[in-house]
């Protein structure tokens, strides 16, 4: 979209057959107009922040930097543990959580998306499993399956890390999205493609193999990218099973020491993690639009 | 900012002095500290509702602190105390109000809805410079709950402590307790309410957890079957103190309320009558 004076017409959504730009162009008048302008409104918003009456405490409670540096590092004797360590385990719950995500997810929409009779009660099966995990707010999903399962005391599945039962209402929950957007990737692929591939005489697996789903998947990279964005934030909400992850360990910090400084740094390090993955995702949607308007009127 | 900063510095160390101070009256030279100036009239201007004392809690209000999660029915320690508290301060029982204030929320910078908050929160010095704390109400010290004929039960020396998985709710000074006292090999699991801790010891998620010991008499005595509270540990001077905002003056005539229910001894029997110390405990080292 355009955000600057000179650019596209009003009304158009800012392409110019190189994709969208954040600065539009227009010459040197326009580039001074937008630096006065993002200045004005960057200058106000920081004076607001800064001559609120209770600014000073807001900044000390907020944004302490020897907080956060406490709170960054840890330190167990004086009760807390550190940020920095715990995000880790963020992400190591978000890379085991985005595979088995991929592959539930697929099977799910394949399962809807099947035809024979046969598998009838596995369609509806997989209706309603997608309609229950989309409803259920993400949280109820943790705090049943974190304290559910380990209740039932079965052997080993009763017996896992707290981590391990977030991953899995991770899995669970996350699976019923992504696998609405596979169904919308396949059903994106014409019905010609799969006519052309049986006529060629693949089976009806090999088609699906080799023909739909590459251009079911490639089309809905960017929407999948983007329920990973989301995907690594929810890994927080896997704290309140007890796993020191860093939204826990910021929360240990600032009710041990009461100040909340703990939680920018929490921030900052999501922050890390999901800004180079939203950048990409920008790239690939850009890639991906470049691709198909090649041969087109720019 | 630096010096609000100071200011701010300033009066958290005043308010630490006052926490920390014996049971001499510890008025620092505010109009309000002379004889007989702590009435109901004279509170009005630091109320936060003119007429009525409020006085906040947690949900759920855990007992022997409060019963049947009713801190307005004046039993429980907390809830006796807030209201012997109020009647000393010259309030009726009827202009007490209660207010709803989660523990995390209770130390956020700004004004605050309530006068005091009374959740069985610990002093301590770094605490006090985002809020102010009165004088002790309660001394405590931590205990060691854990399911009967686990190892723990019998095998609890020092170095023994240190290698099982403990749970705890965030943001306690049990959970310091196990960081810092007895430095566990294994992280301790961490959960949001003391409930989601005890769930945990039932289903063997955790070998114990530690908690003050009127609590964790009431819970191996009465809420988790098969639970004992394995001892306690020697105290640390730690003590709970009712929560205000930074510089309220109205801690400096609810710390003479404090005194003066010690010197008549209501404490003593409110805690004899609420917090069941009768059991002798056995004491291990961390």
């Amino acid at each position: 979209m355009s955000l600057g004076v000179g650019g596209p017409a009003p009304g158009s959504f800012g392409t110019t057959g190189r994709g969208p730009r954040l600065l539009s162009g227009g010459g040197r008048r326009a580039t001074a107009i937008s630096t006065v302008s993002t200045l004005v409104v960057l200058g106000a918003l920081v004076a607001v922040f800064l001559l609120a009456p209770g600014s000073a405490q807001v900044r000390h409670t907020f944004f302490n930097p020897t907080d956060m540096w406490q709170a960054l590092r840890g330190d167990p004797k004086k009760g807390y543990y550190s940020v920095g360590a715990a995000i880790w385990l963020n992400i190591r719950m978000f890379l085991a959580a985005e595979v088995l995500i991929l592959i539930v997810a697929l099977a799910i929409a394949l399962v809807r998306l099947s035809t024979g009779p046969v598998a009838f009660p596995f369609r509806v099966l997989s209706m309603i499993y997608v309609d229950f995990f989309r409803g259920v707010p993400l949280l109820l999903v943790i705090l049943a399956i974190g304290f559910g399962v380990p209740a039932l005391r079965l052997p080993f599945v009763s017996a896992q890390s707290a981590a391990v039962y977030g991953v899995a209402a991770l899995v669970l929950s996350y699976s019923a999205y992504v696998s609405e957007v596979y169904r919308a990737g396949l059903n994106s692929v014409h019905q010609s493609q799969v006519a052309a591939a049986r006529s060629l005489g693949l089976s009806q697996a090999t088609a699906l193999r080799h023909v739909i789903l590459p251009q079911a998947v490639r089309n809905v990279i960017p929407p999948l990218l983007n329920d990973f964005i989301s995907l690594q934030k929810d890994t927080a909400l896997v704290g309140v099973l007890g796993a020191i992850e860093a939204n826990e360990a910021a929360q240990i910090y600032s009710s041990t020491v009461f100040n909340y400084s703990s939680y920018a740094v929490a921030a900052v390090l999501f922050l890390l993690l999901t800004i180079p993955l939203a950048r990409f995702t920008d790239r690939v949607i850009d890639r991906d639009r470049r691709r198909r308007l090649a041969g087109s009127a720019p | 900012m630096r010096r609000i900063l100071s200011t701010v510095a300033a009066v958290a160390v005043s308010a630490g002095i006052v926490a920390c101070g014996s049971s001499a009256p510890s008025g620092t030279g505010s109009p309000a500290s002379g004889a007989g100036s702590c009435s109901s009239a004279s509170v009005q201007k630091d109320l936060y509702k003119k007429g009525q004392l409020t006085v906040a809690t947690d949900s759920p209000a855990y007992p022997p602190w409060f019963e049947n999660n009713k801190p307005s029915n004046g039993k429980g320690f907390e809830s006796a105390v807030a209201y012997a508290i109020a009647k000393q301060l010259g309030f009726k029982t009827s202009q007490v109000a209660w207010a709803y204030e989660p523990f995390d929320a209770s130390y956020a910078p700004g004004p605050k809805k309530f006068d005091f908050d009374i959740n069985e929160i610990s002093y301590t010095p770094q605490r006090a410079t985002a809020v102010t704390f009165s004088e002790s109400y309660y001394d405590v010290s931590q205990s060691l709950v854990a399911l009967k004929n686990t190892p723990i039960v019998s095998k609890h020396t020092p170095a023994e402590l240190k290698t099982y998985v403990y749970g705890d709710q965030v943001g306690t000074t049990s959970l310091s307790f196990i960081t810092s006292q007895i430095q566990p090999t294994a992280q301790p699991k961490v959960f949001q309410t003391l409930n989601d801790v005890k769930s945990a010891l039932q289903t063997h998620q955790i070998a114990a957890f530690v908690t003050d010991t009127p609590t964790a008499q009431y819970i191996s005595s009465s809420e988790i079957p098969g639970s004992i509270m394995v001892a306690q540990f020697p105290s640390t001077g730690e003590h709970y103190g009712l929560l205000f905002s930074l510089g309220n003056p109205l801690v400096t005539c609810v710390n003479k309320a404090i005194t003066a229910l010690k010197a008549n001894g209501t404490l003593a029997a409110l805690q004899k009558r609420y917090l069941q110390i009768y059991l002798s405990v056995p004491t291990i080292k961390p």
